[in-house]
C-alpha cells in the first residue's frame, strides 16, 4: 500500500514481517494484503507459522521486523488489549470464553475494560446479538455450559462488541463436531457480510475454502501463494505446494 | 441442642469470612495462602493497638484498621508474592508459610504473649425463646452477614467483581480483553485484608487477642473452603456455617479439646466422598 491514495487502504496489511520464539524466526519475510470486506484465509501445513502469523498480527507475539498497519495506522508496537480499541479484534483458538461467567457477562467483559473509544453502546450490542440469535437467547447461563459451536459463536460476538474493522479467527473449526464446522463458517460470511473483514488461519481446507474469498498458503513462514480461494484446490496442487515443488 | 446451633452459626460466620478470603486468594492466585491465621492474628492486634492504644471507639479503630491492614497485604504482595507470581503453587503456599510466621513474631515482639481485650462494656446476654444471646454474638451476625453481602454483591455486579472472576476463569483472555491482572491482584488482597480484619475483630470481642488466635481459626478456614469447593466464595460460606455447627453439635458426644480434629474428620470425608466440595461442582473445567 502506499500512502497519499486513501482509496487504496487495505484494513490489514503486513510487510516484510519477521517473528518467533527463541532463537530462528518462524516467521521470514511475510508481507500481504487483506482486502476489505473479504474473507482471508491462510492455510499450510502444520508447523508452517500459521499460528505465530495470526498471534503476531493479535500482538501476543512481538515482531522483530516488519510492519503490520491496520486502515493505514502502524499498529505493529501496539499492546494486544490496543489493537482491540484500534479495531483489531481477536478470536483464539481454545479457552476463548470465560467459562464460569455468563454469557451476558462475556458480552459485557468484552469491551469493559477496553480503554479508548470502542466501548460497546447498546446498539453495537444489539447488532451483535441480531447476527447470533442462539447466543442472544442463552444470556442469563454460563458459557461453560453451552455447546462447543455455541461457544465460538460467543467468542465471535464478543470480539465483534469492539466494533471491530477486522476479525482474526485463530483456526475456528478446532475441536468442533463436523456438525458444527458448517455452522461456525456459516457465521463467518455472517460476520464478513456486516461489515467485517475477516482474517483467519485454517487447518480444515477443504471445509475452510468453499466460504473463502482469498487463501494464502504459507509453508516454512513463507508465503507461497495467494488466490482467490475458489481457485485454491482447481488450478494448484496442494500437496505439491506444501512440499514445496510448485 | 438449639443453643450449641446457634453458637456454632455464629462461630461459622466468623469462619465465614477468612475462608471467603482464602478462597478468594485461592481462586485469582492460585495457591492456598498459609497466612490467613496470622492475617486474622495481625489484624486484630491493629485494631487492638488503635482501640486501646490510641483510645479510638471500637468501630472507628476496627475501619482504620481494615485499610492499614489492606495496605500491609497489598505491600506485602508486592515484596513477596508478585516476584514469585510464576513459581507454581508450591512455592507461593511455602513463601505464605513465611509470611504467617513473620506477621505471627511481629506481634509477639510489639505485644508480647499475654492476652489481649478490646475496650468494650460487658453487657448481660438477651434472652430469646430460652437461648441464651450475647451482645457480641449479635453484632457479629450483624457484621458478617452485612460483609458476606457486600462481597457478594461486588464479585456479581461490579466491574472489580467481574475482573477477579474474569482473572479466576482465564487469566490469557482477561488481559486480552484488556483487564490488568496486577490490579486485580491487589484489589483481591485488599478485600481478603478486610474481610479478614472484620473476623479478626470479631474473635477479639467474643474471646480474647493472643498471638496464636489464627491457629485455632486455621484449620476450621482451610475445612471451610474444601468443603464449600476451594474457589467457590459461596461454598466457602456453607462450608464455615456446617463446620461451626458441627463442631458445636460434637461437644455432645466428644470432649471439646476435640473439636479441632472435628474439622480434619470433615475434610478426610469430604475428599473421599466429593473430592470438588459442596459446590464444586458449579466450576467448569472444560
Amino acid at each position: 500500500m502506499s500512502p497519499g491514495r486513501p482509496e487504496l487502504v487495505a484494513p490489514l496489511a503486513v510487510e516484510g514481517l519477521f517473528a518467533g520464539y527463541g532463537g530462528g524466526d518462524i516467521l521470514k519475510d511475510v508481507s500481504l494484503s487483506v482486502p476489505a470486506g473479504k474473507v482471508f484465509t491462510v492455510v499450510g501445513p502444520n508447523g508452517s507459522g500459521k499460528s505465530t502469523l495470526i498471534k503476531t498480527l493479535a500482538g501476543l507475539v512481538a515482531a522483530r521486523q516488519g510492519r503490520i498497519a491496520l486502515c493505514g495506522r502502524d499498529i505493529t508496537r501496539l499492546a494486544a488489549a490496543r489493537r482491540v480499541s484500534a479495531g483489531l479484534a481477536y478470536v483464539p483458538q481454545e479457552h476463548n470464553v470465560f467459562r464460569n461467567l455468563t454469557v451476558g457477562e462475556n458480552l459485557k467483559l468484552s469491551t469493559e475494560f477496553l480503554d479508548g473509544g470502542r466501548l460497546a453502546g447498546p446498539e453495537q450490542r444489539e447488532r451483535v446479538l441480531a447476527l447470533f440469535p442462539d447466543v442472544a437467547e442463552r444470556r442469563g447461563l454460563l458459557a461453560g455450559n453451552l455447546s462447543g459451536g455455541q461457544r465460538q459463536m460467543l467468542a465471535f460476538a464478543c470480539a465483534l462488541m469492539a466494533n471491530p474493522e477486522v476479525l482474526l479467527l485463530d483456526e475456528p473449526s478446532a475441536g468442533l463436531s463436523p456438525k458444527f464446522v458448517q455452522e461456525i463458517f456459516q457465521a463467518v460470511l455472517t460476520v464478513r457480510d456486516a461489515g467485517v473483514t475477516v482474517f483467519m488461519i485454517e487447518q480444515n481446507v477443504a471445509a475452510a475454502l468453499p466460504f473463502s474469498d482469498i487463501a494464502l498458503v504459507l509453508v516454512a513462514g513463507q508465503v507461497r501463494l495467494v488466490t482467490a480461494a475458489d481457485r485454491l484446490l482447481a488450478e494448484h496442487d496442494l500437496h505439491s505446494l506444501y512440499l514445496g515443488e510448485a | 441442642m438449639a443453643q450449641l446451633v446457634l453458637n456454632g452459626l455464629i462461630t461459622g460466620m466468623i469462619v465465614a469470612l477468612p475462608a471467603v478470603a482464602l478462597t478468594l486468594i485461592f481462586s485469582i492466585l492460585k495457591f492456598p495462602n498459609f497466612a490467613i491465621g496470622a492475617m486474622l492474628t495481625a489484624s486484630a492486634y491493629i485494631a487492638w493497638s488503635l482501640n486501646v492504644l490510641a483510645g479510638l471507639p471500637l468501630l472507628a479503630a476496627a475501619v482504620l484498621a481494615a485499610l492499614l491492614f489492606a495496605l500491609a497485604m497489598v505491600l506485602t504482595d508486592r515484596a513477596v508474592f508478585r516476584p514469585l507470581r510464576e513459581r507454581g503453587p508450591i512455592t507461593l503456599l511455602v513463601a505464605s508459610m513465611g509470611v504467617s510466621f513473620v506477621l505471627e513474631n511481629l506481634c509477639r515482639l510489639a505485644f508480647g504473649n499475654l492476652a489481649r481485650n478490646f475496650d468494650i462494656p460487658i453487657a448481660r446476654p438477651h434472652r430469646f425463646w430460652g437461648l441464651r444471646v450475647n451482645q457480641e454474638q449479635i453484632t457479629t451476625a450483624i457484621v458478617a452477614l452485612a460483609a458476606m453481602a457486600a462481597v457478594y454483591l461486588l464479585l456479581r455486579h461490579s466491574p472489580l467483581g467481574r475482573a477477579m472472576r474474569a482473572v479466576a476463569d482465564n487469566p490469557a483472555l482477561a488481559a486480552a480483553r484488556g483487564i490488568d491482572r496486577d490490579r486485580t491482584i491487589l484489589w483481591t488482597w485488599a478485600i481478603a485484608a478486610v474481610l479478614t480484619t472484620i473476623a479478626g475483630v470479631l474473635v477479639g470481642m467474643d474471646r480474647a487477642i493472643d498471638p496464636l488466635m489464627g491457629w485455632s481459626y486455621i484449620i476450621s478456614i482451610f475445612a471451610a473452603a474444601i468443603l464449600g469447593g476451594l474457589g467457590s466464595p459461596v461454598g466457602a460460606v456453607l462450608g464455615a456455617l456446617v463446620i461451626g455447627v458441627v463442631q458445636e453439635v460434637s461437644t455432645l458426644v466428644i470432649a471439646s479439646n476435640y473439636r479441632q480434629a472435628v474439622s480434619f474428620a470433615a475434610i478426610a470425608l469430604l475428599l473421599l466422598f466429593r473430592p470438588q466440595g459442596l459446590l464444586g461442582q458449579r466450576r467448569i473445567k472444560r
